[in-house]
């Protein structure tokens, strides 16, 4: 465990995985999922805009060295995340699927019913499926069940930066789950990275705190930091929380004594 | 006269319908390498841009990938 993450039979030696939303270019979004050390990013589907076809982001990218990770963003119900899952397979050859289905474009809570609707169907038709959730253990659990191959709770709402308002659900979920655990949405500093491993989780996504970063590429840098050492802090085991002081120095031998 | 329902927009083809699919991403100027469609909700691979033949009142949707988190 202390090495590589496994999901779906395939190893990644990087726990962090990188969002492609929002950056101001492709230059600077190559730059940062580069320092990030990441081996999957996200990316999502939308309709071409027929009156000005632009350029395409994923040239920017060496597309080989990275698991894609097409999501189901835009979608409000089972039926509309299954259509996108289906055309992101046609687009990109990939049947690992980032599930995410948001009614509600204010806060983008996901729908645990739908997801779980969606991911049954998907899971049957051979798709890798990692569904984007609320924090809630048992939604995880009923996910599992079903055969998704990780569980990815929100630390808080999707882009808000708020980092880990969660973290008591989030630790019965990684006390209770049989797949990796990957923290998703919310994260906005690397401390709140490093806080979510630490906790145990197998990975965090991150999007919007890099790529709105002052300097993104150094803030995945950052990012990519954290994570490790959040990771090898849990793997250390912490130590525990007292309610007085426990002298580090020896309470013996003090030169006041006659 | 053809009409075709592209992205939710109605495009007008006088008698220059493209005779298959791969005719009308060359006609719109969309590098067929970075699309998938579906026509009236249907998939359509790339792969078979080419021996998708077009008719008149289709719904075609023509989709992309992009950034996203």
């Amino acid at each position: 465990m202390a090495g590589e993450l496994i999901i779906a039979d395939r190893k990644f030696s990087s726990r962090l995985f990188i969002g492609t939303g929002k950056y101001a270019s492709n230059k600077i979004m190559v730059s940062a999922i580069d320092a990030s050390g990441t081996e999957m990013v996200t990316i999502a589907l939308r309709r071409v805009d027929i009156n000005n076809p632009d350029d395409d982001m994923l040239a920017a990218v060496d597309w080989n060295r990275y698991q894609l990770l097409p999501n189901t963003s835009g979608a409000r119900n089972a039926d509309e995340a299954i259509r996108l899952a289906r055309l992101a397979k046609a687009a990109t050859g990939v049947e690992w699927l980032k599930l995410e289905v948001t009614p509600d474009p204010y806060y983008l809570l996901p729908d645990g019913v739908e997801t779980l609707k969606a991911a049954e169907i998907l899971v049957k038709e051979g798709f890798i499926v990692l569904p984007y959730i609320n924090a809630d253990p048992v939604l995880a659990k009923r996910l599992e069940d079903v055969g998704v191959a990780t569980v990815m709770p929100l630390a808080s709402p999707i882009g808000s930066n708020q980092g880990l308002k969660t973290k008591a659900s989030l630790e019965i979920i990684i006390a209770q789950s049989c797949v990796p655990v990957v923290v998703d949405a919310g994260l906005g500093t690397p401390s709140q990275a490093a806080e979510a491993m630490e906790t145990g989780a197998d990975a965090v996504l991150v999007n919007t705190a890099i790529a709105t970063a002052g300097d993104p590429e150094k803030m995945a840098a950052a990012f990519k930091k954290a994570v490790e050492a959040g990771r090898e802090a849990f793997l250390a085991g912490t130590a525990s929380i007292k309610h007085t002081a426990d002298a580090s120095s020896p309470l013996t031998g003090f030169l006041r004594q006659e | 006269m053809a009409v075709l329902k592209i992205n939710g927009q109605a495009m007008d083809f006088a008698d220059d319908l493209p005779g298959n699919l791969a005719g009308l991403l060359e006609h719109l100027k969309v590098d067929e390498a970075t699309v998938v469609a579906e026509i009236d909700g249907d998939i359509i691979s790339r792969s078979d841009f080419v021996e998708t033949v077009l008719a008149d009142g289709q719904k075609i949707e023509l989709i992309k990938l992009v950034g996203g988190g």
